[in-house]
This record gives structure tokens, sequence and C-alpha cells, in this order.
């Protein structure tokens, strides 16, 4: 009978649920990331004008503003300003020099935020998106003395330009723009305002048309349209030059990029400048770089790429005369290389990052004032991939005539953020890190290796097992050399607590398993969760161009991590230890052999097939009530161990649990009536085993969900009325054969496909303080553990583990526990959980924006390890119910030490008392 | 952290006058300085379904809502290390002046009916300003239990262990410091092997009852030496 062992195993393993402080900080690890920076709203700036050290800022491609202190690449503030960012929302971060605040704009927000401290200053919404941000450097008789004020366009059926207050964010004036034409900039020099505008014409080509406002009560002085006829088919090839330059400039291309033309806004007129072409490779990106200062040299870089090289011209702007002169240009370089423009007082800087080298010129001209060599970037690449700069920041340090340091900040075409100090690299921050699509954890070769062995050894004959076993052992005679080495230093270590549990090779806790991820940028990204400060290795899975999105599917079995993505329709199989391909094969051939059931949402509901059929009918169909939609479908996990079939009561009896791998959970909403129903279902035969609805249900909130084993939970959120409490409620359903103990009830073992034997679901109510937005369960090898559920909180920005025995819906209602009921470690059930903050896995850390949280048992049955991802990530590991099978840090190494010294001790001095005793027992008569 | 309103309804909010509502963070002994706040720290409304407001916190330790729609509101602040109490607030048109608003605030309890409120904070017409403080700083981490001589002495081993030792040397000590008569009497009673008398036979069960204790059957919950209970 295995019950009595499993009774001594529940009373041994009583959760716990805490971060220890000595384990925070070194057990978990996350890598807090803004997304991947964006050219134009990236910049180094002084948070304020009595600062000399200057900080990142950048609003990057997530919608996330934040700041990275360029000594060591840590968050400063952030702030995630939009949720849901679409590819096409533009977004502006703006800083005037001497300002202590940064102005951004996304969607239909602009605000204004401390430099320093991320607080906000002020805030404003606009009616229309926002089409640009920029701030006013001109003083005129409007202006506040100290601050500098905004301009705001926004585009929409109302498109407006507003001039907004520097301190205190209010309404200026607005100047509503007249006709359809689109919005697209606005830009200012030092005496005017200008609006740049699109109009499209009858042939689909684009004009650009020019407003000049007065600065000060934003009326329209002038306006003007650029003869562009028949050259602008898309905004693509408008390279316009925005704001606060000594003369804003707006420069175009052609489609076929053979010709620029740049016009000085306010001037009618248009240079145009032929590009050539390099070795009869046609230019294919021609960007500009500019100083964004109104007392700066009017000089502006042109950049253009063709497939395999890039080089750029330096133009002048002579006020005066107001005409565009080409200066020098800078050589041809093969491969691609990125500029960034620096000021210091008038001058004007341009630094080019190619792929291996760092000049700095100056403006005026080409002769280099500082070169550095890249040695390494840090970051870790494919094997025949070549790493290149999308875009940089720069900051020199200028003394004299020379420069004697540089600081680049460089976005790399693996997602990467570098920062450069003199051409060596600083710190890495793997933003692309920030758009896993899709994660999985898998094993090292070297640990798969030897677990494979001693399958083959439990698998044959006993001699041929005892044979192939020492073959093995001579096999690793050839490392003891190595290990007697290290033996003294890993004796050490151990003792002195300072070691972590060996190398990924000889992982013997199963702490260091390869967590794989897919980005969107189609790259594969593996980290180690036992050292995760660093990424294992990085390749690009699949060749995406810009703009095109897939979907990867990630899965792992054992060391191979097979990836499967609708863009092209293939499987492709990788080596998790050092990400090499192992095959392709086109996903069409892959056969199906065992009987499977697909599931496909179908006419507004489920539809269950088999999928080894052909042209299968339906096996059973789900049709959701009149209104409603089917919000979501959870169903158990794949790997789901579970120890016991039963629950050992505190009087040695048993609750059978309900045990059907095939379950799931299905939500459905009624948005028109704030209805949410929940539906049990069993997957192969369709019948709905529980079902719960709830009435007065926030839609607009998350609905998480989670099976396992046999309970299920689901989190949602109330709304108000009298009699019932508002706000957010988790719910925790667990399914029983029978509630009465020791008896199976009709079901016993059962098929699913015969009996219609539905379970017995209790089912308890809490109150919880904040939503969850994901629900996950911490997974371990056997199953013995008891389980966390894993919660994240949105608002909190914090992922919890709550132990299953807190929700527990047996926990007696309305009285105190029983005697047995507490030695089942049941309490009176309350209808409150506070979310206690030692339950908070990242503890002190911010993890924003969790998508989805995976977990994978480890080699001990003890942990389980957890990953986060969405945009930081985050990961763990969890001892559900205490570290019974590992020695942790609470283990005292000395005081054991101590203990055997004084057992001896003490042994070695009672031995003569105990002999005199002997003897004097046999030969003393009284 | 979000900025934006959630999902607030544009429409109806140009419609109603702004009902315009600051919360401000004042000092307490969990945190006497409010400027030291995270730049996360973030205020929701969240009212009836579809209306939910999100802002951060303000250069001057304020939450600022400029445009509430008339609804109850369920108020929460969010702060990396500090917890603050929920508050109900209420936006209601006023009934003489239909342009105006009602903003009222009290304290609520989770898990209670809506209607149970507390404590009042006071109410304001259109523009309100109302003071929360943190009641609890997070506690995020739990200290070992160290080494502690005392509960290592308490230890049932090392009490058994000291007893022993005490039986080891005190013992003979004892029956040294004996007057021998005493001890004349005691050796007899060891040795003695006479008849059994009653009392003797009497002694001499338990000792046997003690001797063959069924350790086993008394784990495994036996009451009595009768039938075992039924498992």
């Amino acid at each position: 009978m295995r019950l009595p062992l499993f009774a001594a195993a529940y009373l041994l393993l009583r959760t716990t649920a805490a971060v220890y402080a000595d384990e925070a900080w070194n057990v978990d690890y996350h890598y807090a990331l803004l997304g991947q920076p964006q050219q134009d709203t990236t910049f180094f700036h002084q948070p304020s004008s009595s600062s000399k050290a200057s900080l990142v800022y950048t609003l990057s491609d997530k919608g996330v503003v934040g700041t990275v202190n360029p000594r060591d690449g840590a968050i400063v503030w952030r702030h995630a300003l939009a949720q849901n960012v679409s590819q096409h929302s533009r977004g502006f971060l703006r800083a005037a020099e001497g300002q202590d605040v940064v102005v951004s704009g996304i969607e239909n927000q602009v605000a204004a935020w401390s430099a320093a401290d991320g607080r906000l200053a002020w805030d404003l919404k606009t009616d229309g998106p926002v089409e640009d941000v920029e701030v006013l450097e001109l003083d005129d008789k409007l202006a506040t003395a100290g601050t500098k004020d905004v301009l705001v366009l926004t585009g929409g059926d109302n498109s407006a330009l507003q001039r907004i207050d520097g301190a205190s964010g209010t309404k200026k004036w607005q100047y509503q723009i007249e006709g359809n034409d689109q919005a697209y900039q606005v830009s200012a020099s030092s005496t005017e305002v200008f609006v740049i505008l699109l109009h499209k014409t009858m042939l689909g080509y684009y004009k650009i048309r020019v407003v000049s406002l007065d600065s000060v009560d934003g009326h329209k002085t002038d306006e003007y349209t650029l003869s562009s006829d028949s050259e602008l088919a898309t905004q693509d090839t408008i390279l316009s030059v925005g704001a606060n330059s000594a003369s804003p400039i707006i420069a175009w291309t052609d489609a076929t990029h053979t010709t620029l033309k740049v016009n000085l806004i306010g001037s009618k007129s248009t240079a145009s400048f032929n590009i050539d072409k390099h070795n009869d490779q046609a230019v294919e990106k021609v960007s500009i770089q500019a100083p964004y200062h109104t007392n700066s040299l009017a000089h502006f870089l042109v950049h253009y790429e063709t497939a395999d090289s890039h080089w750029a011209d330096v133009f002048h702007i002579n006020l005066s005369k107001n005409k565009i002169e080409k200066s020098y240009s800078l050589p041809k370089l093969s491969g691609k290389g990125a500029f960034s423009t620096s000021v210091s007082d008038a001058n004007v800087y341009f630094t080019r990052i190619s792929q291996d080298e760092i000049t700095t010129v100056s403006s005026a001209s080409h002769g280099v004032l500082g070169r550095w060599k890249v040695q390494d970037l840090g970051v870790a690449v494919g094997a025949s991939e070549r790493v290149t700069p999308v875009h940089a920041v720069s900051e020199l340090s200028i003394k004299g005539d020379s420069i004697s340091a540089i600081r680049t900040a460089v976005l790399l075409s693996t997602g990467d953020w570098v920062l450069l100090r003199n051409g060596n690299s600083v710190w890495t921050r793997p933003e692309a890190l920030a758009d896993i699509e899709s994660a999985t954890f898998a094993i090292s070769s070297a640990v798969e290796e030897l677990a494979q062995e001693l399958e083959t050894e439990a698998h044959s004959n006993p001699v041929a097992a005892y044979i192939h076993r020492v073959k093995r052992h001579i096999a690793e005679l050839r490392l003891l050399p190595n290990t007697l080495i290290t033996l003294p230093q890993r004796f050490m270590r151990g003792f002195l607590g300072t070691s972590s549990d060996g190398g990924m090779a000889k992982d013997t806790f199963g702490f260091h398993q390869i967590i794989a991820c897919a980005t969107r940028n189609g790259r594969l990204i593996a980290l180690d969760a036992g050292s995760p400060d660093r990424v294992l290795w990085s390749r690009q899975a699949v060749s995406l161009k810009t703009g095109e999105t897939w979907q990867p599917q990630l899965t792992s079995h054992a060391d191979i991590i097979s990836l499967e993505h609708d863009g092209v329709k293939e499987h492709l199989a990788f080596n998790a230890t050092n990400g090499n391909l192992i095959m392709t094969e086109s996903r069409t051939e892959t056969t199906v052999s065992l009987p499977n059931v697909g599931y496909t949402f179908e006419n507004g509901g489920l539809e269950a097939k088999r999928l080894d059929v052909e042209n299968a009918g339906s096996i059973w169909h789900f049709s959701p009530n009149t209104n409603e939609n089917i919000h979501s479908l959870v169903p158990r996990p794949i790997n789901d161990p579970v120890a016991s079939i039963g629950k050992v009561l505190g009087d040695r009896r048993v609750l059978y649990k309900y045990l059907n791998p095939n379950v799931a959970l299905l939500a459905t909403t009624n948005s028109a009536a704030n209805i949410a129903n929940i539906y049990i279902l069993d997957t192969i035969s369709g019948a709905i085993l529980y079902s719960a609805t709830h009435t007065g249900i926030d839609l607009s909130a998350p609905i998480a969900s989670l099976v396992s084993e046999n309970w299920f939970a689901y989190s949602l959120t109330a709304s108000a009325s009298s009699e019932s409490p508002k706000g957010h409620q988790l719910i925790v359903g667990e399914m029983f054969e029978s509630l009465s103990p020791n008896n199976r009830g009709l079901t016993g073992n059962f098929s699913t496909l015969e009996t219609t034997g539905e379970p017995y679901t209790l089912t308890a109510t809490y109150q919880i303080p904040e939503p969850i937005s994901k629900l996950s369960v911490t997974q371990t090898k056997q199953g013995i553990t008891s389980r966390h559920i894993l919660a994240y909180l949105d608002a909190s920005s914090a992922i919890i583990g709550i132990p299953y025995t807190v929700l527990d819906p047996r926990r007696p209602v309305g009285r105190d526990p029983t005697k047995d009921e507490q030695a089942e470690g049941l309490l009176r059930y309350a209808p409150i959980i506070e979310f206690d903050a030692r339950w908070y896995l990242n503890h002190q850390r911010e993890v924003l924006g969790l998508t989805n949280i995976i977990t994978s048992p480890a080699l001990v049955e003890s942990t389980s390890l957890v990953f986060g991802y969405g945009m930081d990530v985050f990961g763990t590991r969890v001892g559900a119910s205490g570290s019974f099978d590992v020695l942790g840090k609470d283990f005292n190494k000395f005081q054991m030490l101590a203990t055997v010294v004084g057992l001896f001790a003490a042994t070695v001095g009672v031995a003569p008392l105990v002999m005199r005793k002997g003897v004097d027992s046999r030969w003393k008569f009284t | 952290m979000l900025l934006t309103t959630l999902y607030a309804l544009w429409a109806s909010a140009a419609v109603a006058s702004a009902a315009r509502l600051t919360i401000s963070v004042g000092a307490s002994p969990q945190l006497p300085n409010p400027a030291s706040l995270s730049a996360s720290t973030h205020a929701v409304l969240l009212g009836p379904p579809g209306v939910r407001y999100d802002v951060p916190l303000r250069r001057d330790n304020t939450f600022l809502f400029p445009d509430i729609d008339s609804a109850s509101y369920l108020l929460t602040v969010h702060s990396r290390d500090h917890q603050f109490p929920p508050l109900r607030i209420d936006v209601e048109k006023t009934e003489d002046a239909a342009s105006q608003q009602t903003i009222e605030a009290w304290q609520t309890f989770r898990g209670n009916e809506w209607s149970n409120k507390g404590p009042s904070y006071g109410s304001a017409q259109n523009v309100a300003k109302f003071e929360v403080r943190p009641y609890a700083q997070k506690e995020f981490y739990v200290e070992r239990g160290g080494f502690n001589l005392l509960s290592f002495l308490k230890s049932p081993m090392i009490l058994m262990s000291l007893v022993s030792v005490v039986m080891i040397f005190g013992l003979p000590k004892m029956m040294e410091n004996m007057d021998p008569e005493m001890k004349a009497e005691m050796e007899q009673m060891t040795s003695s092997k006479g008849p059994p008398t009653g009392a003797d036979q009497a002694a001499s069960t338990i000792q046997n009852s003690v001797q063959n204790f069924d350790f086993a059957g008394w784990m495994a919950g036996k009451t009595d030496s009768g039938g075992s209970k039924k498992r």
C-alpha cells in the first residue's frame, strides 16, 4: 500500500512560499528591457542643466520610454506608454538643451517626464494620433522664461498644430489645418514654425505642402507647395530633417534613389543632386544625419547604402545665399555602417560606425579626428553571420582640437544594443528578447548523452549493461587528471558556499536547462537558466523582410529544439547546445501516426476532428450561446505528472481525484451582457464536465485560466453592485471522482468515450487585490512536490507564486477546521487573499509586460524552473515545498562539521570511562 | 504604468463636465518622504466595465485624473515597496446644477459588499483632492533562522545525550556517596530472585508489556490489543 508513504510525504512536504534573502538576486535573473531603440528617438542627454553625466534616452519600437545609464547599461526609469503598439504607430521623444524634462508623443498622448527620475511633469490627450512633437527652441514673447514650449502636430480627421506650455502642459494656441492633406511633420527655424503636409494627387503621388506660421499667435503667414510631381510615390523616400537646426531642410529622393532633392524650408527652390552608383549596385537606402541645434553649424550628412557597401556625403548650407553645397565625401566601405551626429558648442561632428572601426570627422573638413578599432562587440552570433550596425548615437568629449573619448550606443542587426567606449564594448543589452514570440526549455547535449547511456544500461541484459558501464567508466578515466586538479578548489568552494552547481555539462540538479526563445525578428536566442547573465547562443533562424511577421512555435525534445512557423511551411530542428541546424523538412511531409485530435475555431465554435483520418468529420462541436464569443481555451499541460491518484485526508481515508488527461478550460464571453461562462470540457468526448456563469464581469479586464492535475483556476474582474463586492476574483475548482472518502464512485477506471461519469467539483472564490493577466503552475519531475500557482500581476509588474493550499476549495467555510482537517493543512476559508509580498518571485525587481510564463521540472524533485517573457525576461527556481532534496543555503556546513568533531571528542573522552566501568564491574566487589 | 485611460469612453467624457480628481501621497511612518517613491508607482481608477484610468506618479507626489465620468470607482495605488489602502470614489452629477459633479471618497474593504463603506475621506464639487498614505511596507524576504545555541541545546537529541552523560558520570558518584546500608538494600533489591509475589507479578506484566511494545502497531494507529482500526 503506497498510501501511508504519501501521507508521510505529504506531512513532510509542507508548503513553503517565500523568497529567501540569501537566494534573491542569485537564483533569479531578470533582463529589464525596453525594446529596440529607434534611430530618431534615441539620444544622449543631461538630465538637468546642473548635471555633467548624461544618460541615454530612448523611445523603443514597443512604445516604452526609458533611460539607460551609459556606465553600466542599467535602467534608470522607464514607462510603457502603449500597451498594444502596432508596427506602424510612430513614437516621438524630444529633449531640449538645459531642460529637465523629456517629451514623448505616441498614439493619442503627449507627456513630459522628469528626465532624472521619470516622474510625470504634465500630460496631454490629443484628439487625433500624434504625428510629430518638437521642442520649440526659439525665444519669443509668448515663451515662459526658463522653459521651452512644445509643438504637437496631430493627424486624423482634424489635423492641427498646438503650441503647449513647457511648464504646465496647457495649450497656448492651436492652428487647425484646412483641407484633407496629411499632417507629416513640424519644423521650426530660429524665427518661424513650419508645418509640412503631404498632399495626395489624383495619380497617387505625394506633393509636399509647407505652411509657415507665426510662432506667437499661430496665424498662417505663408504657404507653398514644392514641385515634386510624380517623384514621391511613397512617404518612405522623404528624408526630412526636423526642427531646430539652424536651417531646417526637407529632402527626398525618387523611388529608385537616383537623385536627391533638398529644399531649405522657407525658400521655394529645391537643389538637386545626383546619387552615384557603386559597382553597378543601386542605392537601396538614403538617410540624413543633421544636428538638432539652432546654434550649431548648418551642415548635414547624407548616408547612402547599397546591398554591400555604404558611404556618405557632407553638405554645407550657405545661409546668406540660401544655397546648399556639397563639401566632401566619406569613402565607400564594404558592409553596412551607421552614422551619428554630435554637437559641441557650434561645431558638428559626424561619427561613422562600420563593422570594425569607429571614426569621427568634423563637419567642416574630412580629416579624421579620432579612429578606434572595434575589437569585440560581446554579442553571441551565428557561425557565418556578420553583425552590422543599424543605427547609433555618440557622445564625444573634446579637449582642444582632439577627441579624448567617445561613447557610442549602437543597435546591431542582431537586436542587441551595445555601448562602445573608445571602441571597447562596455555593456550589451539583448533588446531582441523583448520580442519573444515563443520559448521552450531544452536540455544540453552532455546531460542528454549521459541520460541516454544510462537508459541503454537499464534496458539491456545485465552482462551487456555491466560491460557497457565498465567501458563508460574507462572512458571517463580520461577526465580524471582534470577532475583531480580542480578537486581541492571545488571542495573549498563547496565548503565556503560560493560554488554554483557545476557547469552546463555537469548539471547534477538540472538547473542548467537551455531556454530557447524565438523572437519577432526571426532569431533564435538561447539562455542558460543556471547562469543567465549571458546569451548562450543566438542565430538568425529565418530571414524576414522588414515588416514581415511570423508565428513561431518552439517545442523541444531532450536536446533538440524544433521550430514550426507559418511563414514558410517548414519544420526546423536545432541542436540546443550550440544552435546548429540539424534538419529541415517541409511540414506537409510529416504524417500523424497516432490517433490525434485537432481543434479549430470554426463558425464561432470549437470543432474537434481526428487528424489521422483523412477528411474525417468532426467528432464533436461546441457552439457558444447566442451573442457569445470564445474567449480562450486552455488545456491541461501535456507533461503534468501526478504522484497520487487520491488526496489523503487527516484520518487517512482517501478522496479520489478525477484525473483525465484530456481536460480543457474554455471561457466564453458575452460582451453586451457582461457575462463570462467557464466550461471544463472533456476534449475527447466533448462532454461538459463543469460549467459556471459569472454575471457583471468587466470583460475589458483580463481573464486568465489554468488547468492542472484535477483542478482548475481562473481569474476575472467583477463590477460593483451594492450587494456584491467589486474587484478581482480568483476561482479555484477541484474535481473528485466522488465526494465520499474511500469511494471511487461510479467512474473508477473509465473511458471518456464509454461512460458519461461526471466529476464532483468543489469550487471556492477568493477576492484578490489586483487583476491577474496570466496564470501558470509549477511543474516538478514526479509531481510529488506541492504546487504553486504562478500569476502575473500586470498592475504591480510582478509574478507571484500562490501555494495551492491557500486556494484549496476544501477549506472549511464558516467553521474552524477539525483536527483531521488541520492535519491535512486546511485553513478556515477566508474570502480575501492578500498577496503577501513574500510570494513575489521577483521580489524588488519590476518585471514589465509579461505575456507568458513557462515552467519546467528540474532533475531534482523539489524544484521547478520558471521563465516569463513578453517584454521583460524573468526566470527563477521555485521550490514549492522547500529544498528537501538539495542542500540549500540553510544547510550550515560549519555546524555539521562542529557536531562531528564534538561527537568524536566526546567519544574519545568517554571511552576510558566506559572501559574502566566494564573492568570495575567484573573485578570490584563491594 | 499606462498613461492612457485604457478603455476610456471618450465620447461621454467630452459631454460630461470635467471632474478633476487629485490623489496626493502623504507622508507616513512607513514612508517619511513621498518623493522617494519610484517612478513606476501608479494609480488605477476602476469604474464600471470598460472604464479604467491608469495614471503615473507626478513630480509633486500626486496622481491626477483630469477628466472622469460619473460612476462609482475603485481606486488602487500600486507601488513597488509600499501598500496603500483601496478607496471607493463616487462621482455623481449634482442634482440641482447639471454641470456640477460631486466627488466623494471613502475607504473600502476588499471582499465586502460594495455598499459597505469605511470612513469618509471627504467630498468636493468638480475638483477634489484626497490624500492617501501607505499603511505598510512590503516585506519581500525571509531571513533563514541562523544558528542559535539555546535552540540547539533545546533540541531533543541534545537533551537526551546530556541526560545520558549525566547518568554515566553522575550515577557512580551518587552510588559512592550513599551510605552503606542503603547500598546493601539496593543491591539486594536488584539481585532478589525469590518466589514471585502478587506485586512482583504485576510489575513483571508491566515490564513485559513495555518490552513487547508493538511499536509498528502503535504507529499504525492500533488502539488496544484487539482489532486494528479500519484503514
